[in-house]
């Protein structure tokens, strides 16, 4: 019996050796592709070509030492109107699992001309985060966008920075400076980390930078862009500080009557660490933050496909609205990306339009930017422009 | 029409409607009028006092607003020599604007039926506004939430003038309140009529 179980043993000897090695290689193999794309993801480089507007670039880090060679040391784009008035400042990728609000801001970067006042345009708010997607989350890791010159790829992000570049997380994030006590992941969030600090993680150090450069640089309005999802009350609106309120009422009912409907809400006194809060309070700016809807982020979705991302068209998201779940109206026509771009570009260009009606002595006016019904009617892949074809000087990357 | 042209008529439209008098401005002849000064408030914490405010700004028209009016505030103000002659109650409610200042809706209701009991003791006129259409009515509400509609039933059957954006009624809720309780009713279309709207009701 026991030389027969010892046989036993003998003939399976191999079996769960070779079972090892097949398993062992197929890890390796997994290790070796995932890590290719991670690697392709996080290096990726995106093209801008230079408007005409584009008076000057400058890093993040001319504003803060403290992030200067970090990921997050993005590009500040700079319109000099050819007449004096106001500073608006637009920035997108704060959360970059949210692309219209970057392209939204690219459209801005590629076609904007100041006619009067000074337009800042940041395109990657929180860099690090680009570099990454959702982890377990089965995100694409980047999406393209057809052109009239062919198709230009984008990073896909994540709400947070990348782990890679500020780890570990806290049991508590505890902000900075009001110890308000938040979820740990948005110790990496940078809309929970305004105003920031010197000597804080990288995403501290990021949002502090930022606000350095909207004091620095005597910012009148702050446009934090940004998309949401369906489930979520807080969409299809603008949020304002209590000092923007008029403003942002205006822009509201103006775009609601001649466009597409928008609302506005109340920035809460007592949520810190958000953009429409933390810089109205820290800084002479007013502080607006632009929700536009995106299906892709629903908990609900589908499968999480290029597709999905771009078109916004998601039965499970819809079968959610017929339950009453939902706080924005979807149907067969979904969320396209150029809707959704369309009215972030819209409302930024009215925000400026009320903002001349309020306040005359200190206008700001644009040309070049299309609004909502021009980006739905050419794409809004009319409007990036072939970097094979930028003059000298003219092309940065992201 | 340009969207600058567009915006520069609606603003020269408020510019008029400030400077001329109110019997050649008024697009629709208000079924009532009010009195200056206003107090302005909602029920529900919502941002429609906003809109509200907005045009009784650019108008010139004497007002205050406070978020969380109480009776008391109608009382002052007349031991102070300078009564309120007009409230405005903003209906729809907010429930992010309740939980950032702290309230329910029952909180909400209960202020609401105060003030409105302290301005009927002193024959001011209450104009209840709902201003900001179906998305602050049961379509923008949370699954369960019927603090929209309970804001709207706080106040409008007291009221004395309903001020309404048509597309918030079109399942005919104000105008089935208005035909009941023969409650004047104004409906207007576009945002920027409310100025339109706002001058004829004080005609000065």
């Amino acid at each position: 019996m026991t030389v027969a179980g010892n046989g036993s043993e003998n003939r399976g000897g191999g079996a769960p050796l070779v079972r090892k090695l097949v398993l062992g290689a197929l890890g390796v193999l997994l290790l070796v592709t995932s890590g290719l794309s991670f690697y392709r993801h996080r290096h990726l480089e995106e093209p801008v070509v230079l408007s005409d507007g584009v008076t000057e670039v400058k890093k993040l880090s001319d504003y803060f030492d403290g992030i200067r060679g970090t990921v997050n040391d993005c590009n500040v784009y700079f319109f000099e109107g050819a007449e004096p008035g106001a500073t608006m400042f637009v920035m997108g990728g704060t959360h970059p699992e949210e692309p219209a609000a970057r392209l939204a801001a690219w459209l801005i970067a590629e076609n904007a001309v100041m006619e009067q006042g000074r337009l800042i345009v940041v395109l990657s708010g929180n860099r690090s985060a680009t570099t990454v997607t959702r982890l377990g989350g089965a995100y694409p890791p980047d999406f393209a966008i057809p052109t009239d010159w062919g198709a230009q790829t984008f990073r896909l992000g994540d709400r947070w920075s990348n782990p890679l570049d500020q780890w570990p997380d806290p049991e508590v994030y505890i902000h900075y400076p009001s110890r308000q006590y938040l979820a740990y992941v948005d110790a990496r969030n940078l809309n929970r980390t305004w105003p920031g600090r010197p000597d804080g993680t990288l995403t501290e150090r990021t949002t502090y930078a930022l606000l350095e450069l909207i004091r620095r640089e005597n910012v009148d309005i702050f446009i934090d862009l940004h998309e949401a999802e369906l489930q979520y009350p807080v969409i299809s609106t603008i949020v304002t500080h209590e000092r923007g309120e008029e403003l942002a009422i205006f822009v509201s009912m103006m775009l609601s009557d001649e466009e597409f409907n928008i609302g506005t809400e109340y920035s809460p006194k007592n949520l810190h660490g958000l953009s429409h809060r933390e810089v109205g309070d820290a800084s002479q700016a007013i502080s607006l933050l632009f929700e536009a809807p995106e299906p892709f982020l629903d908990a609900t979705r589908g499968r999480t496909t290029r597709e999905q991302l771009l078109t916004g068209i998601d039965e499970f998201v819809m079968k959610a609205g017929e339950h009453g779940l939902l706080f924005e109206h979807i149907d067969e026509s979904g969320w396209p990306i150029d809707v959704r771009v369309g009215r972030h570009t819209s409302t930024v260009l009215q925000t400026m339009e009320a903002w001349t009606e309020l306040y005359p002595d200190r206008p700001l006016s644009c040309r070049g930017v299309p609004r909502y019904a021009e980006v739905i009617a050419e794409g809004l892949g009319h409007w990036l422009h072939d970097p094979s074809e930028a003059a000298p000087g003219r092309l940065v990357t992201e | 029409m340009k969207r600058c042209g567009r915006l520069a008529v609606g603003m020269a439209s408020l510019a008029c409607m400030a400077l001329a008098d109110a019997g050649a401005l008024s697009a629709q002849e208000a079924p009532v009028t009010a009195e200056l000064p206003v107090l302005l408030t909602s029920c529900g914490q919502s941002p429609g006092p906003g809109r509200v405010r907005f045009f009784l700004s650019r108008l010139d028209l004497e007002h205050e607003f406070l978020e969380q009016a109480t009776a008391q505030d109608l009382i002052d103000r007349a031991e102070a020599g300078t009564p309120f002659e007009t409230v405005i109650i903003v209906t729809g409610a907010s429930l992010k604007g309740m939980g950032a200042a702290g309230v329910s809706i029952q909180d909400e209701l209960e202020r609401t039926a105060a003030l409105i009991e302290e301005a009927r003791r002193r024959e001011l006129m209450l104009i209840c506004a709902h201003v900001e259409g179906m998305a602050r009515r049961a379509q923008g509400a949370a699954p369960g939430d019927n603090s929209d509609e309970l804001s709207i039933d706080a106040v409008c059957p007291a009221s004395d003038l309903m001020i309404v954006r048509q597309d918030g009624n079109e399942d005919r809720r104000f105008s089935v309140i208005s035909e009941s309780q023969s409650i004047p009713l104004i409906l207007f279309e576009k945002n920027m009529e409310l100025g339109d709207v706002l001058t004829s009701v004080f005609a000065r």
